[in-house]
């Protein structure tokens, strides 16, 4: 049956942006690349939805709140 | 002395030479203090993301230095004093830098 076969597979994990990159630091000054990781209401992306480590979200999340304290990203919009 | 990345927001009401002129007052900063000024990145006047003050956009300029921990004290003593400053906001990149896993010794 295929429906059990769906059950039994495990669900393919998200490819992690910085690690596939190598990145070593990320920058608060890249709003571009910032931007991928956060909503459209400026809400942070979760790790789950984004595929990125536990080790990357952290510097990611301290990366996109240190933009937003220089007002290069938005707090939230509405 | 430690490599700094400094970044600091100057009021947009100024024009571009007066934002110079306080650009430079703070590089001198530094320098007074013994610091070295490697780099200073001016991004020019840019719209921030929201209102700040009833401000609505700003000078941005990044400047890379060296300096003591008393040095950077001063500086940003001095940058919170000054009216024209907005923001600043400063970081140590080489700190955040994620470390690579050691390699393992071979074994005994």
């Amino acid at each position: 049956m295929p429906r059990d076969r769906d059950r039994d597979r495990k669900p393919k994990r998200k490819e992690d942006f910085f690690a596939a990159n190598k990145v070593e630091y990320i920058d608060y000054k890249d709003v571009a690349l910032l931007r991928r990781f956060i909503s459209d209401r400026g809400k942070i992306r979760s790790a789950r939805v984004t595929g990125t480590s536990p080790q990357y979200q952290r510097l990611l999340s301290e990366a996109i709140k240190n933009a937003r304290e220089m007002a290069l990203l938005p707090y939230s919009t509405r | 002395m430690r490599t700094y990345e400094l970044m600091m927001i100057t009021r947009g009401a100024l024009d571009e030479p007066a934002v110079q002129q306080v650009v430079q007052r703070f590089t001198k900063v530094i320098a007074d203090r013994g610091g070295d000024v490697q780099r200073v990145d001016h991004w020019g006047k840019r719209a921030f993301a929201y209102e700040i003050d009833h401000m609505t956009e700003g000078y941005y300029t990044v400047v890379d230095f060296t300096a003591d921990g008393p040095g950077l004290l001063e500086l940003e003593r001095q940058l919170r004093l000054a009216d024209e400053i907005v923001r600043h906001k400063v970081v140590r990149p080489a700190a955040r830098v994620k470390r690579r896993p050691t390699p393992t010794p071979a074994s005994p």
